[in-house]
C-alpha cells in the first residue's frame, strides 16, 4: 500500500465528509470473480472538490456508487461523516442518501412528469421537509433556473437539465454531492458552464463534491484528482490542469 | 422469423402470462357454461327415460292449445275399462300426480321440501315393469298410507310406521297419513309422496279422473298393433302414444329449460370475454411500444411491415391457444363452481358427471383464438407501421392526434347510442332483435366511451388525485402523475373495470327503481291488509282457500287471483281472473269506461288491447271466449281499464266462471282486507288458523310483503351482480398487468427516485396510489355509465312496468369503495416489484 491509499496526515478524521477503510468490491464468484476495488482507503476532505479518474474497469464508478449508498462493499468499511455504511439497512441508507448525499448522473436525472422545481425540491418533498426556501430559491437563481422553474424536463436543453440536476443536489445542502460523469453527455461549452458552477459551488458555498470522469478537462476543475487502476488508488494529483492530467493518464495507460 | 417470435414470446413471459389470465377467465366460462349445460342435458334425459320404465306406451289427455294449471289434462276412469279389455295389452296401470300440491310436515309444523326441485305426487300400485319407483324399505301404500322418497324422510325425520301429517291440495285440516315404506328413484333431486290410487285422486281433488294410463304389451304383441288397438276404443281427448315419444317430449321440454340455461350463461361468458378484449389489446399495444426501437431495428435491418405485423399476431396466435387449452380445463372447475353456486342459492341439479363435448373443445379454441387475435389486431397495424428511423429515435411514441380520437370515438358511440335506445324501445318486434340491437349496442357504446374516454382520461386522473397528493405530499404527487401521464392507456386499463361497473350499476339502479316501483304501488294501488302465496317459486294453490277465507267474520273481503289464458277471436291472450267484486277493492285498477264487476256474463279489457286489437271492441259488445276446456261463453263488455304492472293480463274475468273451465281450480295469490271491529292480531290469528292447511304458503302484511319482494330482488341482484363480478376479477388482472408494464416501462425513473432518497414504502404507496386513480376513474366512469344507461332504459321501455326510479347512493358508494380497494390489491405485486429493483441497475438500464 502506498502512502495516498490513507487520508491525508494533515486531514484530521472530523473533518472528512467521506472516507474507506479497506474497501473491497468483488464481482461474480469462481472463475469470474471480478475484484472490481482491492482494499481502497481514502477520504474526502470537506469543502473538497475531488476528481477520481482512470481508466474503463478501473473501479472508478464502483468506488463512487459504494461510497454514495447505491451499492454495497464486499469488505472494508465505508463512511458518510462517521456513519458506517455497512451498518445501515436499506431504510437508513435511503434516508442517508436523501439528506446527507446529492447525486449528478450523467444522464436521466430528472423525473419526467415533475417541474423543474419540483425535481429540485425531490429529496426535500421526499422527506416531507420544507427545506430552506431562501436557499432554494438562490440555488434556482444561481444555476439560472429562475425563469425556467415551472418548466418540464422535456422542455428544458441538455444544459439545463443538467443544472437542475446540480441544482437538486446542491438543495438540501448534502455533506457530499456525488456526480458520476455530469458533464459527459454534453457539448464541452455547456460541460464548461456546469463544471464552473460545481467548482463555484465549493468555492463559495463550501461543498463537497466527488466526481468520476474520463476527461482530463472536466478533471482540471477539481481540486485534487485520484488515479485508479484495477481496484487501486494509484497515484493522486492537487491543483491539476487538463495537460498534467492527460499526461499522467497516458502514463497510466501504458 | 420463427425464431425471432419464439425468442419474443419467451422473453415477455410474465407479461404474456397476466395477459393469459385474462383471457383464461372468460374462455374458462365459455368452457363451464357448455360443460354444465351438456351435463345437464345428460342427466336429464336420463331421468326421462327412467320415468317410463318399461312402459311401451301411455294413454293420456289431448294436451288442449292452451292450459293454465302445470297438471296433465285429466281424463275419466272409466278409459281404464276400455283400455284393459283391448286386444294385445299385457300390464297396465292408471295413475295420476301432481306439481307441488301435498306436502308432508315435520314435527315443527314446516313443509318438508327440497330446495330446488320440486315436490311430486303420484298414485302407485307398488313395484312394477311400468314404474320407475323401487322399494326401500317396507310396502306400498294402500288407504291412509304414503310412500316417501328416502331423502325426504331423512329430512323431514320420518320412518317407516310414522305418523305424518299431510297437507293435501283441497286444503282443510292436515291429515294423517302412516308412512308404510320408503322408496327411491332412478335419478334423485325431486321428493315424491305416493299414495294408492284412489286416495291420490281424493288428496289431489280429482275423484274419478286419471293422468295417464301407462301400458305394456302382451308377451309376443307388436308394440305398434296394441297402440292402434288402443286408439281405436279411446273417446275424443284421450290419445295413446309410445313410451318413446314420451321420453322425446320430456327430453324436449327440460332441453328448452338447459338451452335457456346455458345461453344465459354463455352470455355472462361472452360478457366476460369482451372485458378482457380490452385487456388483450392494452398488452399489446404497450408491448409493441416498449417494442418500438427494436421493431425499429428490424426495419432498418430489412424485415417488412407485413412481416412485423404477422409477427404480432402469430404472438397472440400462441397466446390464444394456450389459453384456450387452460381455460378448456379451467371450464370443469367453473361449472363445478357454478353446480355448487345454483346449490347454495336453491337450485340443486340431480347430481351426475361433468361431460365434454367435442364442440366445446372446438368453439373454446375458435373464442380464445379470435378473440386474442382480434384484440391484438390494432397493436399488430400499428406495429407494422413504425419506421426504420424510429429505432434510432429515444423511445417516443408516435402518437396519434387527439381529434383522430375524437371523431373515430364519435363513429363509434352514436350507433351504439342509437341501437341501444332501438333495443329499449323494443323496435324490430322479436326478442331476439331486441337483444341484437341491446348486445351491438352496448358493445358499441362501451368500446366508443373507452376511446373518447382517452380524450379526457388525464385531466380526471389528475383531478382524481389530488387527495392523494394533498395526503402524501410529493408520494401522491408522482402517482397523480404517472396516473395521467398516458391518458390511453389509463382509458384502455380503466375500460374492463368500467364496463364491469357499468353492468352491474346498471342492474343495481334497474332493481331498486323496481323495488320503487313496486313499494309505490302496495301504497297506492294495493288496498289489502294480507297476502296469501307461495314465496319460494310462485306456485298456485287451490282456490278453495279463497273461499274458506271469505266465510270468515274477521275478513272482510277476500279474493284469489289467478293469471289465466283464454282464447278470444284468434288469439290466445292473458287474462286475470278474480272474484271481481271483492277483488276490484283490493287490487285498485284504474276504469276508464263502465265497471270492473263483471260478473260471470262480462268481461273487461285494458285501454292499450282496446287501442291494438284487430277487434272493434267498445263497451257493451259481445264477445266470444273460449276456455281451456273447449268451452265458448259469450261475454259482454262491462268496463275498459287503464293497462297496469298490478296484473299481467289485458283482459279481466270473473273467476265464478273461470273456475268452472280450468283444469284445476287452482289461484296465484289471496288478497283480504279485515273486517272493521277487529283488531289486525285478532284478524290475522283466524286467517292464519285457516291458511294452516296450506303450509307451504306465506301470510304477509303489506310490510312483510315490501320486505318479501324486495329479498327476493335482491337475491336476484345478487346473482346477477355475482356473475358480472367475473369481468371485475379480470378487469383486476387487466390492472395488474399494466401497472407491471407500466413500472418496468419506468425502471430507470424508479431507480432515480430511489437514488436520490425515496424509500421502498413511499415508492409502494406511490404505485398504489397511482392503481387506485385509475380504477376509481374506471369506477367513476362505470358507475355513471351504469346509471345513465339505466335512467335510459327506464324511460325508453313503453310499457309502465318501471314508473319509479331511484338511486341506491349506498350501493354505489361500496361500489367506489370495491373499486379503489380492487386498485389497491392490483397494486401489490407491480409495486412489490418495483420496490425490490436493484437501484444501480435501474439506473442503469437503457
Amino acid at each position: 500500500m502506498t502512502a495516498i491509499d490513507t487520508p491525508p496526515a494533515s486531514m484530521p478524521a472530523g473533518a472528512l465528509a467521506a472516507h474507506t477503510d479497506g474497501a473491497i468490491k468483488v464481482y461474480g464468484s469462481g472463475d469470474t470473480e471480478v475484484h472490481a476495488l482491492r482494499h481502497v482507503s481514502v477520504g474526502f476532505g470537506k469543502g473538497q472538490f475531488t476528481a477520481i479518474m482512470g481508466p474503463s474497469g478501473s473501479g472508478k464508478s464502483t468506488l463512487m456508487q459504494c461510497m454514495a449508498g447505491l451499492d454495497r462493499l464486499s469488505g472494508g468499511e465505508a463512511y458518510i461523516g462517521d456513519t458506517p455504511l455497512s451498518s445501515l439497512n436499506d431504510k437508513a441508507l435511503t434516508l442517508l442518501r436523501r439528506e446527507k448525499i446529492g447525486f449528478i448522473f450523467q444522464a436521466f436525472n430528472l423525473i419526467p412528469t415533475l417541474t423543474a422545481r419540483e425535481n429540485i425540491t425531490l429529496p426535500l418533498d421526499l422527506a416531507g421537509a420544507k427545506g430552506d426556501q431562501a436557499w432554494i430559491d438562490e440555488v434556482i437563481a444561481t444555476t439560472g433556473l429562475a425563469d425556467r422553474a415551472t418548466h418540464r424536463p422535456n422542455e428544458l436543453s441538455g444544459g439545463q437539465q443538467q443544472r437542475v440536476a446540480v441544482a437538486r443536489a446542491l438543495a438540501s445542502r448534502p455533506e457530499i454531492i456525488f456526480g458520476d460523469e455530469p458533464t459527459g453527455n454534453l457539448d464541452s461549452r455547456t460541460g464548461a458552464e456546469i463544471l464552473d458552477f460545481m467548482r463555484r459551488a465549493v468555492r463559495e458555498l463550501g461543498q463537497t463534491i466527488v466526481m468520476v470522469t474520463h476527461d482530463p478537462v472536466s478533471a482540471s476543475y477539481s481540486d485534487r484528482v485520484l488515479f485508479l487502476a484495477d481496484g487501486q488508488i494509484v497515484d493522486e494529483m492537487a491543483d491539476p490542469t487538463p495537460d498534467s492530467v492527460f499526461d499522467k493518464m497516458k502514463s497510466l495507460g501504458d | 422469423m420463427q425464431k425471432l417470435i419464439l425468442r419474443g414470446i419467451a422473453a415477455n413471459k410474465g407479461r404474456l402470462a397476466l395477459t393469459v389470465i385474462s383471457i383464461v377467465f372468460g374462455v374458462a366460462f365459455v368452457s363451464g357454461s357448455f360443460v354444465l349445460a351438456d351435463s345437464l342435458r345428460t342427466v336429464f334425459d336420463k331421468l326421462s327415460q327412467d320415468i317410463v320404465a318399461q312402459s311401451d306406451a301411455s294413454v293420456r289427455g289431448v294436451e288442449p292449445e292452451f292450459q293454465t294449471g302445470e297438471s296433465e289434462t285429466r281424463f275419466d276412469e272409466s278409459v281404464l275399462d276400455l283400455v284393459k279389455n283391448v286386444d294385445g295389452v299385457g300390464l297396465f296401470e292408471g295413475g295420476i300426480g301432481a306439481f307441488e300440491q301435498v306436502y308432508t310436515t315435520d314435527a315443527d309444523g314446516e313443509v318438508v321440501r327440497p330446495t330446488g326441485p320440486p315436490v311430486l305426487t303420484f298414485s302407485w300400485a307398488g313395484e312394477s315393469p311400468l314404474s320407475p319407483f323401487e322399494i326401500i324399505e317396507g310396502a306400498a301404500p294402500t288407504g291412509e298410507e304414503i310412500a316417501i322418497d328416502t331423502a325426504q324422510a331423512e329430512r323431514g325425520g320420518f320412518a317407516v310406521g310414522d305418523e305424518v301429517e299431510v297437507a293435501t291440495a283441497t286444503g282443510g285440516e292436515l291429515e294423517s297419513f302412516t308412512v308404510s315404506g320408503l322408496i327411491e328413484f332412478p335419478t334423485p333431486g325431486a321428493y315424491f309422496i305416493l299414495f294408492d290410487l284412489p286416495t291420490a285422486q281424493r288428496v289431489l281433488g280429482a275423484e274419478g279422473k286419471l293422468d295417464s294410463i301407462v301400458l305394456s304389451a302382451g308377451p309376443g304383441v307388436d308394440k305398434e298393433a296394441m297402440i292402434s288397438n288402443v286408439q281405436a276404443v279411446l273417446p275424443e281427448g284421450v290419445e295413446v302414444v309410445g313410451s318413446e315419444v314420451v321420453v322425446n317430449e320430456t327430453q324436449a321440454e327440460f332441453g328448452e329449460f338447459i338451452d335457456i340455461f346455458g345461453y344465459i350463461l354463455l352470455g355472462f361468458a361472452l360478457v366476460t370475454l369482451f372485458v378482457s378484449i380490452f385487456i388483450i389489446y392494452n398488452t399489446f399495444a404497450i408491448l409493441v411500444s416498449q417494442r418500438t426501437r427494436q421493431l425499429g431495428l428490424l426495419r432498418c435491418l430489412g424485415a417488412s411491415g407485413p412481416q412485423i405485423r404477422f409477427m404480432v399476431l402469430i404472438e397472440a396466435f400462441v397466446i390464444g391457444i394456450i389459453a384456450s387449452l387452460i381455460g378448456l380445463f379451467a371450464g370443469f372447475g367453473v361449472a363445478a363452481g357454478l353446480k355448487f353456486l345454483l346449490a347454495l342459492g336453491g337450485g340443486e341439479f340431480p347430481d351426475g358427471p361433468l361431460e365434454l363435448q367435442p364442440r366445446t373443445i372446438f368453439w373454446v379454441f375458435v373464442v380464445g383464438i379470435v378473440v386474442t387475435m382480434v384484440s391484438a389486431l390494432i397493436p399488430a397495424v400499428r406495429a407494422s407501421r413504425i419506421a426504420p428511423l424510429e429505432a434510432l429515435r429515444d423511445g417516443a411514441e408516435v402518437e396519434r392526434s387527439m381529434r383522430f380520437r375524437l371523431i373515430a370515438g364519435a363513429v363509434v358511440l352514436v350507433p351504439g347510442l342509437i341501437l341501444l335506445i332501438l333495443g329499449f324501445t323494443g323496435s324490430g318486434g322479436s326478442t331476439t332483435t331486441v337483444l341484437t340491437f341491446l348486445g351491438f349496442g352496448s358493445v358499441l357504446t362501451f368500446v366508443g366511451v373507452s376511446m373518447l374516454s382517452a380524450l379526457f382520461a388525464g385531466a380526471a386522473a389528475s383531478f382524481i388525485g389530488q387527495p392523494a397528493e394533498a395526503l402524501r405530499n410529493v408520494v401522491g404527487r408522482v402517482a397523480r402523475d404517472n396516473a395521467s401521464r398516458n391518458p390511453k392507456r389509463t382509458a384502455a386499463t380503466s375500460t374492463s373495470l368500467m364496463i364491469g361497473l357499468a353492468l352491474i350499476t346498471g342492474v343495481t339502479v334497474l332493481a331498486s327503481s323496481i323495488k320503487a316501483t313496486f313499494n309505490d304501488l302496495l301504497g297506492d294501488a294495493i288496498s289489502a291488509d294480507l297476502f296469501i302465496y307461495e314465496e319460494n317459486q310462485g306456485l298456485r294453490f287451490s282456490g278453495v282457500l279463497a273461499d274458506d277465507l271469505q266465510d270468515l267474520p274477521e275478513v272482510a273481503q277476500a279474493a284469489g287471483y289467478l293469471e289465466m289464458q283464454v282464447r278470444v277471436g284468434e288469439d290466445i291472450v292473458n287474462a286475470t281472473s278474480f272474484d271481481t267484486a271483492a277483488g276490484s277493492t283490493i287490487v285498485n285498477l284504474e276504469i276508464l269506461e263502465g265497471t270492473i264487476e263483471v260478473g260471470p256474463d262480462g268481461i273487461a279489457v285494458s285501454d292499450d288491447t282496446v287501442e291494438s286489437s284487430s277487434l272493434d271492441l267498445s263497451l257493451g259488445d259481445s264477445i266470444a271466449v273460449e276456455f281451456e276446456d273447449g268451452f265458448v261463453a259469450d261475454l259482454t263488455i262491462e268496463g275498459i281499464f287503464e293497462s297496469s304492472s298490478l296484473i299481467e293480463g289485458d283482459w279481466v274475468l270473473d273467476r265464478g266462471l273461470t273456475r268452472e273451465h280450468t283444469n284445476e281450480d287452482s289461484i296465484d295469490f289471496v288478497g283480504l282486507t279485515y273486517t272493521e271491529g277487529f283488531s289486525n292480531e285478532e284478524a290475522r290469528a283466524a286467517v292464519e288458523n285457516v291458511t294452516g292447511a296450506f303450509p307451504q304458503l306465506s301470510v304477509q302484511d303489506n310490510t312483510e310483503f315490501q320486505d318479501s319482494i324486495a329479498g327476493q330482488i335482491n337475491s336476484f341482484l345478487l346473482l346477477i351482480n355475482g356473475l358480472l363480478a367475473l369481468c371485475l376479477v379480470v378487469a383486476f388482472f387487466g390492472i395488474v398487468n399494466t401497472m407491471a408494464l407500466s413500472v418496468l416501462e419506468r425502471t430507470r425513473e424508479i431507480g432515480l427516485l430511489r437514488a436520490v432518497g425515496m424509500t421502498r414504502r413511499q415508492l409502494r404507496s406511490s404505485i398504489r396510489w397511482e392503481a387506485v386513480i385509475v380504477s376509481i376513474f374506471g369506477t367513476l366512469l362505470g358507475i355513471g355509465m351504469g346509471v345513465v344507461l339505466a335512467y335510459a332504459g327506464i324511460a325508453a321501455i313503453p310499457e309502465d312496468f318501471i314508473t319509479s326510479t331511484a338511486i341506491p347512493w349506498f350501493s354505489l358508494a361500496i361500489y367506489l369503495a370495491a373499486g379503489a380497494l380492487l386498485g389497491v390489491a392490483a397494486a401489490a405485486l407491480p409495486a412489490r416489484r418495483a420496490a425490490n429493483m436493484n437501484v444501480l441497475e435501474a439506473i442503469a438500464t437503457a
